[in-house]
């Protein structure tokens, strides 16, 4: 399975089917009916058997669902008013383009701006609210928007996947389909001891799947792999600068919602360090994922997070390295090595 | 012709503000299907004439006399960005060419032209994840902004040059009952109304000469059409360019409704002729929507009508909404009946066309 065709799949938190069948198929195919179930927050969990019972019990963890938008009501001229679906900045969504709604049912909108021409000075200098945006799909009246955008549909950003530069690709949802595409070739890794792949549900929206499929697997150790904030170009200072994209997947101690074990992160690096695999350590604590919720599920878990630096992350265009997206999975590869080496 | 492929196709097309060369002789070969004679000019203007079909009475009499020759205008130049600097990480900054709001750009997908070809590259956007309390209250400001092309700063300053052109991405979506929106509608939507208008006059009898100009530099103030009208000399400009369809809290007297052609009326805007256009429209049942401009309409009609000793000029504005952003959204049934009034206008030019004209 390719990155482009996941970043291309649309998913908000609680409707994430369409990557869940891309997912659940995979796994199947690889592990047999047995070895895949769903958990009642609708995360997908892939149980590898262990060979070797004495090696500790890994679980990965990537979440399927992206950020967007969700409608919540229609204007009398057909525009339809939306809400954020997870952290997203109103300014990264003037003069863009989204899908409103999903599959078959789904129609294609933009998201303008009142022209710089008819903006008072006050206009052009505010910055642009939530709820002054709207989704423009064409509709003629209130009626005909709220029938294709009833309440609570989702938006998702009509991003195309497009390699560029020297390695590197601008997509949607790079956060975190980067991690379910590693987890799906880790369906194949050399490990000895059980290993579940867990592509969990709502992250976005507050760890949500991932404090279940934590608890119904109970792992020695789990590894979250994400996509991170890097934030390394124009005129940021130094110390903003979180990781860079090109120099190997973060490793991070600590972020706003968990502590990495420290024994396992000290690993993690040894183990890069050993299988010559470049990585960078997270330099800034922020954001949060699932390692948050894993880590305290049931009687917790010792966990680890191993991140693709994404520019513009939460937004329509975000950037990574592709290199660093290969290495994700050669980092999660060795760590796993050192870990039967015990 | 196919408006929706034309639009799909020439908003697509190369062409800032005084960078229209290449442009220009694409549009020319739009042009030729439908005209007798389509010239590029020293301005990269496109001149498109179109002959009589009629012959005036006077001229049947007197082989001297011109027929009256009528000029419709609308402007291919596009906004753009163009990259100031060269950071040291590689990064570029950019400024607008033309009237670009900042507050569009984050996130948007760009291409840089450089000498040696294109490149693909992506404005920054800082993630909420590491944003001040009050960083989504601030408004984005051009120094805030810059380009990632996803390459090595010293292969980056091998390759781009301070000036190069950027041009937006935003290739056409269809939208619900007949909307389409692009980047760049403005004004190549108002050039599909010329090639409509066109077609159209190729079954309608004329006594006027029709010339059909595309004119460029118009996001800066008009310049070819400045020039164009001067060789082109015409006794009766009409432009054609985009204008404000409704917007939430716009006010509303500063906005039409987006289904209809808007002729402007105000003090630029000869009105004599403003009435024989409102008189074609009744007469050819087409629904138009008026506007006002009260002094400058910021269109090429503001240069055409002072070209060499004056040329009385009507403006129809083809309502968009969203100017000046990558999604500018158009009804092609305005499109098409801005096409039908401007060929039922030329159509109706016969000679003495201008004996009240001022009196």
């Amino acid at each position: 399975m390719d990155l482009k065709t996941l970043c291309e799949l649309n998913a908000l938190g609680g409707r994430e089917e369409a990557v869940r069948k891309v997912v659940y198929d995979i796994c199947v195919d690889k592990l047999g009916k047995d070895a895949v179930s769903f958990d009642g927050m609708g995360s997908v969990i892939a149980m590898r058997k262990a060979k070797n019972t004495s090696l500790p019990r890994v679980m990965f963890a990537a979440h399927m669902d992206e950020i967007g938008l969700i409608a919540v009501s229609a204007g009398d001229d057909g525009l339809i008013n939306f809400r954020a679906a997870g952290s997203v900045d109103p300014r990264v969504l003037l003069s863009k383009r989204v899908m409103v709604g999903y599959g078959e049912d789904a129609v294609p909108g933009v998201i303008g701006y009142m022209p710089i021409h008819l903006q008072s000075s006050d206009e052009y200098h505010a910055a642009p609210t939530i709820e002054k945006l709207s989704v423009d799909i064409g509709a003629k009246d209130k009626a005909e928007a709220e029938s294709k955008a009833p309440k609570g549909t989702h938006i998702t950003f009509a991003t195309k996947y497009t390699e560029f530069g020297d390695g590197f690709v601008c997509a949607k949802a790079l956060d975190d389909r980067v991690g379910v595409y590693n987890m799906l070739r880790l369906l194949d890794a050399e490990y000895d001891g059980e290993l579940t792949l867990a592509f969990t549900s709502r992250e976005e929206v507050g760890l949500r799947g991932s404090k279940t499929a934590g608890f119904r697997v109970q792992p020695d150790i789990a590894i979250v792999l994400e996509g991170t904030t890097a934030n390394d170009l124009g005129d940021t200072e130094d110390r903003f600068k979180v990781c860079i994209p090109g120099q190997g997947p973060c490793v991070s101690f600590m972020d706003l919602s968990s502590i990495a074990d420290h024994e396992l992160f000290k690993l993690v690096l040894k183990a890069g360090q050993a299988e010559s695999v470049p990585h960078q350590i997270k330099k800034y604590v922020a954001g949060g994922n699932d390692a948050g919720a894993i880590q305290r599920a049931g009687a917790g878990c010792k966990t680890v997070v191993i991140s693709v630096p994404c520019r513009n992350i939460h937004s329509p265009s975000s950037v990574c390295s592709l290199q660093d997206v290969d290495n994700q999975y050669h980092l999660a590869q060795a760590t796993l090595k050192h870990l039967m080496k015990g | 012709m196919d408006i929706l492929s034309f639009l799909r196709e020439s908003t697509g097309r190369f062409g800032p503000v005084g960078y229209e060369q290449a442009l220009a002789q694409w549009l020319k070969t739009q042009f030729e299907p439908y005209c007798d004679e389509v010239y590029v000019d020293a301005f990269s203007n496109v001149v498109a004439i179109k002959k009589p079909t009629r012959k005036a009475a006077a001229q049947k009499a007197d082989g001297a006399t011109a027929p009256p020759k009528i000029m419709f205008v609308a402007h291919m130049d596009e906004v753009a960005l163009l990259v100031t600097e060269i950071l040291k990480d590689g990064s570029l900054r950019v400024r607008g060419m033309g009237g670009v709001d900042p507050k569009i750009i984050p996130a948007a997908t760009v291409t840089v032209h450089t000498e040696t070809g294109d490149l693909f590259g992506v404005i920054g956007a800082k993630p909420p994840h590491l944003q001040a309390a009050d960083d989504q209250k601030k408004s984005v400001k051009w120094d805030d902004l810059y380009i990632d092309l996803g390459m090595d700063a010293e292969k980056v300053k091998k390759t781009v040059n301070i000036g190069d052109m950027v041009t937006f991405h935003g290739e056409l979506i269809e939208l619900l009952n007949g909307r389409a929106a692009s980047k760049t509608m403005d004004d190549r939507a108002c050039i599909a109304v010329m090639l409509d208008a066109a077609e159209r006059l190729q079954k309608i009898q004329h006594t006027a000469e029709v010339v059909f100009l595309c004119s460029t530099q118009e996001e800066v103030g008009g310049f070819g059409a400045m020039t164009g009208a001067y060789s082109v000399y015409p006794d009766i400009g009409f432009i054609l360019d985009v204008t404000f369809a409704s917007y939430p809290g716009a006010k509303p007297d500063s906005t039409v409704p987006g289904d209809a052609p808007a002729p402007v009326t105000g003090p630029f805007i000869q009105h004599k002729l403003l009435q024989k256009l409102k008189d074609t429209a009744k007469s050819n049942n087409i629904k138009i929507n008026m506007e006002l401009s009260s002094r400058g309409t910021g269109t090429d009609t503001d240069e055409v009508e002072i070209a060499r000793d004056g040329v009385p000029c009507v403006l129809v504005g083809l309502p968009l909404s969203y100017m000046h952003t990558t999604v500018e959204t158009v009804q092609l049934d305005a499109i098409k009946e801005c096409g039908r009034l401007a060929a039922a206008f030329a159509a109706d030019i016969e000679e003495g066309w201008d004996k009240d004209l001022w009196i």
